[in-house]
């Protein structure tokens, strides 16, 4: 998926040159640590009536906290961008009724 | 992943792993990535009058596609009834357009009974093609093998289950429990990811573990537990016996810990609190003293009118699901989401609320506890009424 217009929408854009897959370069690893995650809200919640927070992760042990601060780090590593909102949204979208996962 | 720049860097929805995360500035440039206008509009130039960023869209809607229901459930916060109103799937396809356009993530399916929709599929299909994640909130009664195949698209199928057999009655008047449990258990054989609403009364508070590891046990991987609230047909003086009582409520925090360290040790099963909750853990002083460990592991308390919006049955925009509707139309929620006065009044007491929440710790996430108890309970806009914390500040004041 060529994704260079769908870093532009709701006023953002793409800073460095990394590009996606439409770029024509090779990507570099983003920069990306579990330091610059502010919050992490896990899983997809299904209550239709008031918004909920998963609870369990806060009391596990280090270990599994860090597990998952790691999983979202590959995850932000790996996945191609795209940005939500208005017509890029819009593009987006088409794209993704392209994509088995999306 | 689908970013949506803020003022403070951004949200993130990751399409790999099911997380939603913040990522401050310095995160997003990490991406290589910038917010362009959506930054320079919150910054403050020293050499210009500061101004405001607009507020951000909600990421999550909860969305009331009918308000037929068969059910009878006495405590229903909506009032659903059998020949309730069920708004046309053009109406609800320009509310997921507006949603789209206000960069909303999630949208959550309820109402009333949703699955007694025909084109439940479609929609749910339809919120995909718009970058937005459906879920769905059943109460599992009626719902047939045929009916689960149109519930693919779902991400996540949450079935309201209370407990077993008089557990739920007590809950809900009648006793449901056996069809709640056949849902659970065809979901996920079906590999449809099934999670469980429990709402905490007085009476099921108590048989939580066991009812969450019933559920467990049927294949549900998830338990949302829900605090009961006084709205629909629990808007009556049955609510003030039916709500967890103030030690039940103080005990929140030691029992999530319980749980954590037992039904869920093996991590394939969670739980999650809503955001009416979170007030409770004031409670608990290891979270008190340390909120930021909440935020960073993304605990929500009140975001209504915030991170949160509802769009009602009748197509109106809500602070929240409970909240009386306002004159903004849900097609409109990405253009008005900003101006409504009244969405605007709920986001500017979250800002800047009384005593005893402005001195709380836990303020910049529990921002003041549920504002639909308050208004019930004490009849105003104001701190939670059952919080701990404003608990015992009231009766400081009193002495």
């Amino acid at each position: 998926m060529s994704d260079e217009r769908e870093h532009e929408g709701e006023g953002g854009r793409e800073s460095g040159g990394e590009g996606g897959e439409g770029g024509g370069e090779p990507r570099r690893e983003r920069a990306i640590g579990e330091e610059h995650i502010e919050r992490v809200r896990v899983g997809h919640g299904a209550n239709c009536s008031s918004i909920g927070s998963v609870i369990d992760t806060l009391f596990a042990t280090a270990t599994v906290g860090a597990a998952v601060f790691a999983a979202i780090v590959a995850a932000l590593k790996k996945e191609e961008v795209r940005v939500a909102g208005g017509a890029a949204a819009t593009a987006g979208a088409h794209a993704a009724g392209e994509k088995e996962d999306a | 992943m689908i970013v949506r720049f803020e003022p403070w860097g951004a949200w993130v929805k990751l399409e790999s792993t099911p997380a939603i995360v913040a990522l401050g500035r310095e995160g997003v440039r990490a991406l290589g990535l910038d917010g362009g206008d959506r930054w320079r509009d919150a910054d403050v130039d020293p050499n210009a009058a500061p101004r405001v960023a607009a507020p951000s869209p909600p990421i999550e809607v909860h969305l009331a596609v009918t308000a037929r229901c068969g059910a009878g459930c006495e405590g229903c916060y909506l009032d659903a009834r059998p020949d309730g109103l069920e708004p046309p799937r053009e109406a609800l396809e320009r509310q997921l357009d507006a949603m789209r356009d206000a960069g909303v993530f999630t949208v959550a399916f309820g109402g009333g009974e949703p699955t007694t929709r025909d084109d439940l599929d479609v929609l749910a299909e339809s919120a995909r093609a718009r970058n937005i994640t459906p879920v769905l909130t059943t109460s599992g009664l009626g719902l047939s093998d045929a009916r689960i195949e149109r519930l693919r698209a779902f991400a996540q199928v949450n079935v309201s289950y209370d407990g077993p057999s008089e557990t739920y009655a007590r809950v809900r008047g009648f006793d449901g429990s056996a069809a709640a449990e056949r849902a659970i258990e065809r979901l996920a054989r079906a590999g449809v990811r099934v999670g469980v609403n429990v709402v905490l009364t007085r009476e099921s508070f108590p048989e939580l573990e066991r009812t969450l590891a019933r559920a467990k046990s049927l294949g549900a991987c998830e338990a949302q537990l829900l605090r009961y609230k006084p709205a629909g047909r629990a808007a009556s003086l049955d609510y003030l016996a039916r709500r967890l009582s103030p030690d039940q409520a103080r005990s929140l925090g030691p029992t999530l810990r319980h749980l954590a360290g037992s039904i869920c040790a093996g991590g394939d099963f969670h739980v999650r609190i809503d955001c009416a909750l979170v007030p409770f853990l004031s409670a608990d002083d290891e979270l008190a003293r340390d909120p930021s460990r909440l935020a960073r592991f993304g605990v929500f308390g009140c975001e209504a009118a915030g991170a949160l919006a509802a769009v009602t049955v009748h197509g109106r925009v809500a602070p929240c699901s409970f909240a009386r509707a306002t004159e903004l139309a849900g097609d409109r929620l990405a253009d008005g989401h900003d101006a409504d006065a009244e969405l605007a009044r709920w986001r500017a007491y979250v800002a800047s609320p009384p005593e005893p929440c402005a001195s709380c710790s836990m303020r910049s996430v529990c921002k003041g506890g549920c504002k639909v108890v308050a208004s019930f309970v004490d009849r105003e806009h104001g701190p939670d009424p059952e919080c701990p914390r404003v608990l015992a500040h009231r009766k400081e004041q009193a002495a």
